[in-house]
């Protein structure tokens, strides 16, 4: 069937894996490389090697999905991000705070090209806190020039009245002319210090995003694809090409969210522990109506502080390549070894015992073919007991309910974890286990979110759901969403205490499968929310 | 005795823990502090009886929703506004910053407003905890009047409220706070270090910093030093199963079930809330109970953590504490017991409490 195919392909810290569905969500091709030191040649490798196990022409694919953590290693190393001028609304307000106050001095040196707060902003219901002091934004934006390559703009209350970061940013681009800028609402949730945080590392990364798309397309041209092209989410949800420009930091840890979403489609579970061992760590987290739960505490990145929607995600540093050390009769885990896993390895042959010889020598996985000293035998199996009580303890520890939840087992280090492991009401590791991530991205659906702070009067309160329900739903169509099965997928209320004439905050997300896309790939409706239409 | 850079961050938990989970976050109070500590210099802690005896204490805090806090940060100036109010109604110089309420967020704004005036800050507070409402004060139960109430919302608007009685002045507050933007700089309760001698709660802020010093231990010895240092009972270990919350009267209340595990295996304590945890339940039994303090404590950050801030699956350890001494009083009860939020129940203390439930 020509021209229907999803490529997935997941960029990883240790392997690139592509993998081709078609329309059903059936499996067609999968391919695993090793990540080497620049993504271009992996991702295209990885492709390559799928197109050529699918076999027949490449205008059978119809869409490309690319899940990456290029967006969150560039934070961590510091490395080529943009230099951003980066303006607050709401002085004389905020002061006390200044933009950037809390970032660690590397980072903030690299990214920050100048801070201002300006007079501007809103009260929480939607009034101007100040008249937007459009002097103070052009003199800044002058005196920044050319030294900002980016123009991030964060105004108090912008998410309940976003009109002074619009008027802000047409001031900057009166001044700078055709000057990148990122405004707060559009990325952000309440709490204007981790929005603002979530608007200047967006601003940031532009420039890596520009290269990791270029480096998908420039791939896509060399094989004669002539796809639509998409990046993953942190939600586990997709952004087009374009978008995915405007809202790099979205990316950021899209890697849980698909290997999340991608054990959902493979167990056919919507309600499940999921546990993805990879080279390096073994992620839990918790699947709810099909999508991971989302973290309510505060997500750091590189040391800084954002309120992104990140799933709520337990990391153990458990993974095949984890080094395994005897100090005398103790036995520690070391760092992973990551891809040199295949050379130094004892069942390759290598002298670095890892949590792989561990579960071969105990029959578990089938690996590399070499025969485990005897030596090791008992340290091995020590070592093997560790990881499956820190497991156990870890599935213990995000299940939701005190009830017994299934666990979904994978990732490429998946045999790791026995079907005997205790504290689950089913064990399963589906068929593909080990492509999870590509799968997640090659099926995952398209959101829209929208939010409004309204009094908590029942016909207020009703209109404020019903807009931004609207609103919602539009943005999800306007990502690229079949507009025929867009879904309101939750809708959260926030009480706002201490307030006489109490508020809520009203946050609602819809979600919609790209055009002809199965249907098992989206969640179910919770009751009572009909599927707006 | 100093707040510095360095301890600002141990006595923030021990303003978390002395919030009973209600007070609002220390998280962005702490983060402004530190910057204003930073650049200002130390802000010294002062007994009272080291103030001239005319000299003005000012008790200040934040009156408003944590939420509003979390967008419309202050800029200090706000502590000037204050002060200046002060000092032109009561005709007397000001002597020295206090909290009105050690618990949570409440306990951090006043360092940063203190660093701006360069004035010390008392070795005190007027709740020993985070209460909702200004009657709540243990200078209420002195006779102190709430009045005047100094009201600003950092962009100039000012509010002075005389009000007929300290409950009255809780009613007038809340209603201008609503119309100043959702949260406002207040001071209330003002006078004299004489009269702050008897009817205040004394050494709170050295005890936020004791309490918080087990900061600096590893996370696995934290909960226990915790409890020692407050001289609390470890209520349960265990995660929680159920959260329900709701908005009520301009209070965020609900419940939590927090089912045992471990030991406490087959335990189940449920926790009543009105933006403070009152009450901790075992099979009808009442463990802990307002105004004595539970901290419900999570097992991966051993910080406390607010009402707003719980979450289903989170693993915690509940402690119960004993509240200051002036709320157990029949006077405090009536203020501050179980029934000044509608809880139906006699207070019992933890103590006794406890040796029946095990």
């Amino acid at each position: 069937m020509p021209g229907e195919l999803h490529l997935g392909v997941d960029v990883g810290g240790t392997n690139t894996d592509a993998v081709i569905i078609d329309r059903q969500g059936t499996l067609m091709a999968k391919a695993k490389v090793a990540t080497v030191p620049d993504v271009g040649p992996a991702i295209e490798q990885a492709i390559r090697l799928a197109l050529s196990r699918l076999g027949g022409g490449p205008d059978q694919i119809r869409r490309v999905m690319l899940g990456t953590t290029q967006a969150t290693n560039a934070i961590l190393e510091r490395r080529a991000l943009q230099k951003v001028g980066v303006i607050r609304l709401g002085y004389p307000l905020t002061t006390a705070l200044p933009p950037l106050a809390s970032w660690p001095a590397d980072l903030r040196a690299a990214v920050s090209a100048g801070e201002t707060v300006v007079a501007g902003g809103s009260d929480y219901d939607g009034a101007e806190l100040g008249r937007l002091d459009r002097d103070a934004v052009a003199r800044f934006a002058c005196s920044v020039g050319a030294a900002a390559e980016v123009i991030a703009i964060t105004g108090v209350f912008s998410p309940v009245a976003a009109d002074h970061e619009l008027e802000a940013a047409e001031i900057v681009r009166h001044e700078l002319g055709g000057v990148h800028i990122c405004l707060s609402h559009e990325i952000g949730t309440l709490g204007l210090v981790e929005r603002e945080n979530a608007t200047v590392l967006n601003a940031a990364l532009t420039g890596v995003v520009t290269t990791i798309t270029g480096a998908l397309r420039h791939s896509l041209a060399r094989h004669g694809l002539h796809a639509d092209s998409y990046l993953a989410q942190n939600d586990g949800t997709l952004v087009a090409l374009e978008a995915a420009l405007r809202f790099p930091v979205l990316t950021i840890a899209s890697g849980p969210a698909n290997s999340m979403r991608g054990a959902a489609f493979l167990s056919g579970e919507e309600e499940a522990v999921v546990i993805d061992v990879g080279g390096t760590t073994a992620d839990i987290g918790v699947l709810v109506r099909g999508f991971p739960s989302d973290s309510l505490s505060p997500v750091t990145v590189g040391g800084v502080e954002t309120n992104f929607r990140m799933p709520d995600i337990l990391s153990l540093r458990v993974g095949g390549g984890t080094r395994i050390e005897r100090r005398g009769p103790a036995m520690h885990f070391g760092t992973s070894i990551g891809s040199r896993l295949t050379s130094d390895a004892l069942v390759f042959g290598g002298p670095v015992p890892t949590l792989t010889d561990a579960a071969v020598a105990a029959g578990r996985m089938s690996l590399g073919g070499r025969a485990v000293p005897a030596g090791w035998h008992a340290t091995l199996t020590a070592a093997l007991a560790r990881a499956d009580t820190l497991i156990a303890e870890g599935i213990d520890r995000m299940r939701l309910t005190s009830a017994l939840w299934p666990l979904v087992v994978v990732g490429g280090a998946g045999a790791l974890v026995p079907p005997d492991v205790g504290g689950v009401s089913r064990f399963l590791r589906p068929g593909h286990y080990d492509v999870a991530n590509a799968i997640g991205a090659a099926i995952a659906p398209v959101s829209g979110y929208a939010e409004r702070v309204c009094p908590s009067r029942p016909d207020r309160k009703r209109a404020a759901i019903q807009e931004a329900r609207d609103d919602a739903f539009a943005r999800a169509v306007q990502a690229g969403a079949d507009p025929r099965h867009v879904q309101i997928a939750d809708v959260d209320e926030v009480p706002l205490s201490y307030l006489l004439d109490p508020a809520v905050r009203v946050r609602v997300r819809a979600i919609g499968p790209l055009l002809d896309l199965p249907a098992t790939a989206l969640p179910a409706v919770p009751a009572g929310q009909e599927p707006d239409d | 005795m100093q707040l510095t850079v360095a301890n600002l961050p141990v006595y923030a938990l021990g303003c978390a823990i002395a919030s009973s989970g209600g007070g609002g976050s220390t998280k962005t109070p702490l983060a402004m502090a530190v910057q204003a500590v930073d650049q200002l210099g130390p802000v010294d802690i002062a007994d009272v009886g080291s103030l001239p005896p005319d000299g003005i204490v000012m008790p200040v805090g934040l009156i408003g929703a944590p939420m509003v806090a979390t967008e419309r940060i202050w800029s200090g100036e706000e502590a000037f506004i204050l002060r200046d109010q002060v000092e032109s109604l009561c005709k007397a110089p000001v002597a020295a910053l206090m909290c009105y309420e050690i618990g949570g967020s409440n306990g951090l704004l006043p360092v940063t407003w203190a660093a701006r005036l360069g004035m010390p800050l008392l070795d005190a507070d007027g709740m020993g905890r985070a209460f909702p409402e200004m009657q709540q004060q243990a200078m209420h139960l002195a006779g102190v009047p709430a009045s005047p109430l100094v009201l600003t919302d950092g962009c100039g608007d000012v509010a002075v409220l005389w009000a007929a009685d300290n409950y009255r002045a809780e009613r007038l507050a809340r209603r201008a706070m609503s119309l100043f933007g959702g949260a406002c700089a207040a001071t209330a309760y003002l006078m004299t270090a004489q009269r702050a001698a008897t009817a205040v709660i004394t050494g709170s802020v050295s005890r936020a910093l004791k309490v918080g010093g087990s900061l600096r231990l590893r996370a696995r010895e934290r909960v226990a030093a915790i409890t020692g240092s407050v001289g609390g009972t470890v209520l349960l270990d265990g995660k929680l199963i159920e959260l329900t919350r709701e908005s009520d009267g301009g209070f965020a209340s609900g419940s939590a079930i927090v089912a045992g595990l471990g030991p406490d295996a087959g335990r189940l304590i449920r926790l009543e809330m009105q933006n403070e945890v009152l009450l901790a339940l075992e099979d009808g039994e009442q463990l802990a109970m307002v105004p004595d303090i539970i901290s419900v404590i999570g097992s991966d950050t051993c910080e406390p953590l607010p009402t707003e801030g719980m979450r289903l699956g989170q693993r915690v350890t509940i402690v119960a504490h004993p509240g200051p001494s002036v709320w157990t009083t029949p006077e405090g009860l009536d203020v501050a017991g179980p029934r000044a939020f509608g809880l139906p129940l006699e207070y019992t203390p933890i103590s006794g409490m406890t040796a029946r439930a095990r």
